[in-house]
């Protein structure tokens, strides 16, 4: 009997373990269903780290205001984000809403996304992300890709970056300031890095980038849609490409031009080491933040873009979202509109400009980013001088696994400019046959 | 007596049944997707009644089946939750065209058949054969000269095991970028200044290859010499001297009296270093992710020089956004372990048969 006794005990000890587990589980889901129903809590994946305080603040202002809980969940520094939604969407923990990066990414969410096109932030910006089913993209700040400059450098060298439109014209620039490097303080003409583990982003998005917009209208997909017409490359425009890549490659600081982090060359430049460099307006941010007291030693610059002029006549950077963020269908939808709305009001784009250094894609934004290269943005965009960027286009995985590491090679000088180009076609063509 | 049993006997299997039927009840509600919140607590008191009811059913004969039944079911109910369940789901998703959020169709065993014309798969697949080959012989020789330095008389032996050890206890993924940033800033500054080569040892895949290696041999042979060393010491001390009293010098010794006498440890740590070394990832991830190009394989020029088994696997279905792909070479890579782990077990016992 008293055995008896104590195995009913043991046992009812696992059952109650048991339904301990059980009970957690069914809380907690009820717990979210919950909050969801009463419409006190929405939740946003942010994919850019960087802005993270900021958007923290955002979030209690808001709470402050309407007493809705907003969680910041910020993803980035080499985290897949696509990656992690879907492992949140396969666990039924999806956020209400979440960063989004271009065509792929939001066909891969076709059908789960909120049509937003009857908000009022519509009417208000250019920038919205629209797929065949409405307006399903928030955009929340413009990033430009231009030939970043040292404007002070050019100055002291007598060049003029407006005269860089031409291949002819960058690479005379890049002769003489190559002949003044002693007087002029530099290392190396261009901070062109073509790294392939951290960095294939920058040459194989960004620059690469120039191949498909440079010089073309806002509305001209001439050369995405032939890339993803089977991975099809423009001769002529591709060889001229190639010839600047070349040119990049010899005035490039050879010591860190294969094995360079971006943080070194963020440093470099704006320690005033390199008289340009071949990133985006992003690098404002982090000039004016993490390399604050480098900026100021070099005496806080003046910073310009000038196009990448790779062939005749090119005069454009490119200007674009570079990310947007959707609202989950199946989500808290009521209250992630009204909040994105609310991001759109001056209080919140006054937080989201000045603090957070984004460029308002919004009209009625009056704010104007204190970030070194703001005017230059505002000047090409008041001239019409932009084209919009569609390498968020191509194909899943085209510059990490595939064309990051073919300019690292140029970079190396493993292969020349005719293996450059014939191999770019290759791996162009094994990207596109999958 | 027999009406009270008889009695027992229904009030239990009403039990039982009632348990199985809100059992099934749940699933179903599950599965048909109504979002009812009580479906948790119905499953676990379905599961609960169930087994009361089969406790109390009067058996004398089956009633230590329907205790181990009990006492097992916690442990193999887990068992199925975490892994039984996922591997068949991976099974079924390795023959769809699911892509990580649905899936719109079959296409049976193409994913399988398409993997194999795939060179840089191929590649990957090869560098991993080699690369487990190459680092069972580096890290056991290593790790076992290494064991038998930390067993001698040399003074502060503790401190030499303890250093050995610690670059075990660091993690790949941090360990990863510390030999990054020596590669491609000491070992680059050398070779700069000595050759002027301007490309760091993980741009070419040849040299980015032996980096892993070396990573990977640092990381681990620490390791594999803790177990060597147990082995050591586990020698008979009366056997050293006897063969110390035939005459035998220190070199014969070892060889002749130590090595077969841990002939087990040697097993154990050979399939540990092969079954560690297959599954390779962390170190490769943050080291050279994959990079390193190979100018020509198979007629193509790829750019996954480096990019060992389980970071194919990984970035074929993360950054590729092709998961039933990945989820077929999963498998493939399953069934690769699986044969190696079934090697082992079956080696080792044969080994203790005849010890």
């Amino acid at each position: 009997m008293r055995r008896r006794l104590f195995s009913l005990m043991v046992a009812g000890l696992m059952a109650m373990s048991l339904v301990g587990c059980g009970g957690a589980d069914g809380a907690g889901t009820s717990d979210s269903k919950g909050a969801a129903g009463s419409g006190k809590s929405i939740r946003l994946v942010n994919g850019k780290i960087e802005v993270d305080p900021q958007l923290k603040k955002l979030a209690e202002m808001y709470e402050k205001e309407t007493g809705v809980h907003v969680e910041i969940e910020s993803m980035g520094g080499g985290i897949d984000i696509q990656g992690e939604l879907k492992a949140y969407y396969q666990s039924a923990n999806m956020p209400d809403i979440f960063v989004c990066g271009g065509e792929a990414d939001f066909n891969n969410w076709d059908g789960l996304l909120q049509d937003m096109s009857d908000q009022a932030w519509v009417s208000d910006t250019d920038a919205a992300y629209v797929s065949d089913e409405g307006t399903v993209g928030f955009p929340y700040t413009t990033e430009a890709v231009g030939l970043a400059y040292n404007a002070d450098i050019l100055e002291k060298a007598g060049v003029d970056p407006a005269s860089i439109t031409s291949p002819d014209a960058m690479k005379k620039a890049f002769e003489t300031l190559d002949s003044k490097k002693d007087e002029l303080g530099l290392t190396a003409v261009i901070g062109y890095y073509a790294e392939p583990v951290n960095l294939y982003w920058s040459t194989g998005n960004h620059v690469f980038a120039n191949y498909l917009d440079a010089g073309l209208d806002r509305d001209d997909t001439t050369y995405i849609d032939m890339l993803n017409d089977g991975g099809k490359l423009d001769d002529k425009r591709f060889a001229d490409f190639a010839d600047m890549i070349e040119l990049f490659n010899k005035y490039a600081d050879q010591a860190l031009l294969v094995s360079g982090t971006y943080d070194q060359q963020i440093l470099n430049f704006a320690s005033g080491k390199y008289a340009f460099v071949t990133q985006g307006s992003w690098i404002g941010a982090t000039m004016t933040g993490d390399d604050k007291d480098a900026y100021a030693e070099a005496g806080n610059f003046k910073c310009g873009m000038a196009p990448y002029a790779f062939e005749d006549g090119i005069d454009t950077i490119l200007t674009n979202s570079p990310s947007w963020w959707a609202v989950y269908k199946d989500g808290n939808v009521e209250e992630a509109e009204a909040f994105l709305q609310w991001l759109t009001t001056d209080e919140a784009q006054e937080v989201l400009v000045m603090e957070a250094g984004f460029i308002s894609p919004y009209k009625s934004c009056s704010y104007v980013a204190n970030d070194p290269f703001a005017q230059t943005i505002s000047d090409y965009t008041a001239a019409g001088k932009t084209s919009a960027w569609h390498w968020l286009n191509m194909t899943d995985g085209y510059a990490q696994n595939y064309t990051g590491q073919v300019f690292a090679d140029f970079a190396s000088g493993a292969i020349d400019k005719e293996g450059f180009i014939k191999i770019f076609k290759q791996v162009t063509e094994q990207a596109y046959a999958k | 007596m027999s009406s009270n049993k008889s009695a027992q006997a229904v009030a239990s299997i009403v039990v039982l049944l009632a348990g199985l039927a809100s059992i099934i009840g749940a699933l179903i509600i599950d599965l048909m997707r109504f979002e009812l919140p009580f479906r948790g607590g119905l499953l676990v008191l379905g599961i609960l009644l169930f087994f009361t009811g089969l406790y109390f059913i009067p058996t004398e004969k089956h009633h230590k089946t329907i205790i181990n039944i009990i006492f097992l079911f916690p442990l193999l109910f887990c068992f199925a939750v975490t892994v039984i369940i996922p591997f068949g789901l991976g099974l079924f998703y390795s023959t769809t065209d699911w892509n990580g959020i649905r899936m719109t169709g079959f296409v049976g065993l193409r994913n399988y058949t398409e993997m194999f014309k795939d060179p840089s798969f191929l590649w990957s697949l090869i560098i991993t054969v080699v690369f487990v080959i190459i680092n069972m012989i580096v890290v056991n020789v290593v790790g076992l000269a290494l064991a038998v330095l930390c067993t001698s008389k040399i003074r502060a032996v503790g401190f030499f095991r303890a250093a050995y050890f610690i670059p075990n206890l660091i993690g790949g993924i941090v360990l990863g970028y510390i030999w990054q940033f020596i590669f491609n800033n000491v070992v680059l500054k050398w070779t700069l200044d000595a050759f002027n080569y301007n490309s760091s040892m993980l741009s070419r895949y040849n040299t980015a290859f032996m980096a892993i290696v070396l990573v990977y041999v640092w990381q681990y042979a620490g390791y594999i010499m803790m177990i060597y060393i147990t082995g050591l010491t586990t020698v008979p001390k009366d056997v050293i001297e006897a063969a110390a009293i035939d005459g035998a010098t220190a070199v014969q010794t070892f060889f002749k009296i130590k090595l077969p006498m841990i002939a087990s440890t040697i097993t154990i740590c050979t399939f540990l270093t092969l079954q560690s070394a297959f599954k390779q990832f962390d170190v490769n991830m943050s080291l050279t992710n994959g990079t390193g190009s190979v100018q020509n394989f198979m007629g193509q020029y790829l750019s996954n020089g480096t990019q060992m088994l389980a970071l194919n696997i990984y970035n074929t279905a993360i950054t590729k956004n092709n998961y039933a792909m990945g989820q077929a070479k999963a498998v493939l890579f399953f069934i690769i372990l699986s044969i190696v782990s079934i090697a082992q077990v079956r080696i080792s016992n044969k080994r203790e048969v005849e010890m």
